[in-house]
């Protein structure tokens, strides 16, 4: 799909399709998560960080088929950077109303970045000043987990891991996202 | 006038401190305390605390202006929804405290019960209320924990400089 | 100031702290910005059970799994209690002085702010042995909603998260307060309309004995 559909597709359920909730309760939400979880192991923010990843694959496995609904696009993408388009542009804007800038993608088509201008889930977030927090934290790992869930479940084996972030100093918010395969090929790609 | 401005938590523990003088009427920004006085302003500012206590719950005002005095030093206090205080003590230099008939008795550098200096004081409280409350937002920000942010600091000297 | 370099935070102090060079911190947004934002209902629904899920696997029953989501709420009641004032236009920017004042700021400001109206009802314990009980009613609490409990589960109300977040209102204003969520939907008499709300939950709220005594003592006036 190209580009500029996949944004008015996106634009389009947003405004339409959607039940929608004060941010500010998602925003908060999220923090006290991440602060309990923070709590619970003792501030290793590695391990923070495979718990927010592990949360966040439990909601793709379950969010790809709300996804699939709204978005009425039962069709398999023609490639991955079409599954880009729609990650970005449908995806992340009905969930979290923000369509987030692909970039960087390899030669191979098989990588490729995105970077987050507007994050509703670190809106009102300093890391903490511990010495550690912004070397090892990813405030929003919870995303990666949910891109790796979602995807699997549409037979597509992604890894995703954010290299930058805005919360510990960068410029940027940045997440990487690889294909390593595609599960099940021989499924055909199905038109409807 | 030099100014020391403090944040006192609902355990009365200090949250945030700071110094500053009057950027008003060609002042250079730098508290003019002696010695003596600065170890003292903690003190000071501590000891008004039951007073607020019992100000607070007769009016609902954030803004409870002048609430106590201590020889030439004023404080002003601001509750905030938190029952977190923002006290700052005023201390008009002492040649200028005798009140005078010259244009000057009004205004901020010299007045501490002026309303112009009050209404000052007032704008003060409110950006650095707006700045405290972006940094308790924070998911790591538990009650009570001071406020170490250097970005705050710098809002906080900047109303300072902009309003006092 | 826009244009610091990276890595070093303006002005002395002994932070170690690192900033983005372009400013994008909170200190540089407005306070406002998201007071009218909206998300996905989805998006809420996804991470609240998570929520409720790995709480679920660090406790050893119900009340447990209950105190735990209040214990969550709580410091969000603190920090909505300050947004929710700073917010309010100057002629109404008043602390609460008494517990009707109080509870009108829970039932209308932070219920609207979250949930988009007011809470359904606020009534008072017409039990003369218990003066310091009140009660907000939700016909239809938004975290029941999009939340399935399972079916060992079927005695947790989620809205125990709000409970903490009402807890966290009142102790932060100077009331402290035990807050518990409680399902009446389902209840045999209970109103009698049960029937029509399945999820009505009321927030029975406890104040410490000294709100009362400072409440006599002050009028109950403001």
């Amino acid at each position: 799909m190209a580009a500029n559909k996949a944004s008015r597709l996106g634009e389009e359920i947003w405004k339409t399709r959607i039940d929608k909730v004060n941010a500010e309760l998602v925003t908060l939400t999220y923090g006290t998560i991440v602060a309990q979880l923070c709590k619970d192991f003792d501030n290793d923010y590695v391990e923070v960080n495979k718990q927010l990843d592990k949360m966040g694959y439990n909601i793709g496995l379950r969010l790809i088929e709300d996804y699939l609904a709204k978005s009425n696009s039962m069709r398999r993408c023609a490639n991955f950077r079409e599954t880009a388009e729609m990650i970005a542009k449908v995806g992340f804007k009905i969930f979290l109303n923000i369509t987030p800038v692909i970039t960087n993608w390899t030669t191979d088509s098989k990588q490729f970045s995105l970077v987050f201008e507007e994050n509703p889930l670190a809106d009102f977030v300093e890391l903490p000043d511990d010495g550690r927090a912004q070397d090892e934290l990813w405030y929003s790992n919870i995303f990666c987990g949910i891109l790796r869930g979602a995807l699997e479940m549409v037979q597509m084996q992604v890894e995703a891991h954010f290299i930058c972030d805005v919360l510990r100093g960068n410029d940027t918010t940045e997440m990487r996202v690889s294909l390593i395969r595609y599960i099940d090929d021989e499924m055909p790609p199905e038109d409807d | 006038m030099s100014y020391y401005f403090a944040i006192i938590g609902t355990q009365d523990n200090p949250l945030f401190e700071y110094e500053f003088g009057t950027s008003k009427q060609g002042g250079d920004g730098q508290p003019r305390f002696n010695e003596q006085a600065r170890h003292m302003n903690q003190f000071v500012v501590h000891s008004s605390l039951d007073i607020v206590e019992e100000v607070q719950w007769t009016k609902g005002d954030m803004y409870l202006k002048v609430v106590d005095k201590f020889f030439n030093n004023y404080i002003s206090c601001f509750a905030t929804a938190g029952n977190v205080k923002f006290l700052l003590l005023h201390q008009p230099p002492a040649a200028t405290a005798a009140p005078s008939t010259s244009r000057s008795s009004t205004s901020i550098g010299a007045n501490p019960t002026s309303p112009q200096t009050e209404e000052a004081i007032k704008s003060f409280f409110n950006e650095v209320y707006e700045n405290y409350v972006k940094a308790i937002m924070s998911p790591f920000y538990k009650v009570n924990m001071e406020i170490r942010s250097p970005y705050f600091r710098q809002r906080v000297a900047a109303a300072g400089k902009k309003y006092l | 100031m826009a244009n610091l370099p990276t890595g070093k935070p303006p002005g002395k102090d002994q932070s170690g702290l690192r900033y983005p060079s372009n400013g994008k911190t909170i200190y540089h947004r407005p306070l406002n910005r998201t007071k009218t934002a909206e998300l996905s209902q989805a998006s809420f629904a996804y991470l609240f059970s998570e929520m409720i899920s790995y709480a679920q696997r660090r406790v050893t029953g119900i009340q447990d799994l209950e105190q735990r989501l209040n214990v969550q709420g709580h410091p969000l009641g603190l920090k909505l209690l300050d947004l929710l004032l700073i917010r309010e236009p100057p002629r109404t920017q008043t602390r609460p002085l008494n517990i009707i004042a109080l509870l009108h700021l829970i039932k209308i400001n932070l219920w609207t702010h979250l949930f988009g109206r007011q809470a359904d009802r606020l009534e008072k314990s017409s039990n003369p042995e218990t003066p310091d009980e009140y009660m907000i009613v939700d016909n239809e609490p938004l975290v029941n909603a999009y939340i399935s409990v399972p079916k060992e589960m079927s005695q947790l109300n989620c809205a125990a998260y709000v409970a903490g977040i009402i807890e966290g209102v009142c102790d932060g204003a100077g009331f402290p307060a035990r807050v518990t969520a409680h399902s009446v939907g389902l209840q045999e008499g209970g109103g009698g309309d049960g029937g029509m709300w399945p999820g009505k939950t009321v927030f029975l709220v406890k104040f410490e004995a000294a709100v009362l005594e400072r409440e006599a003592l002050i009028g109950g006036k403001g």
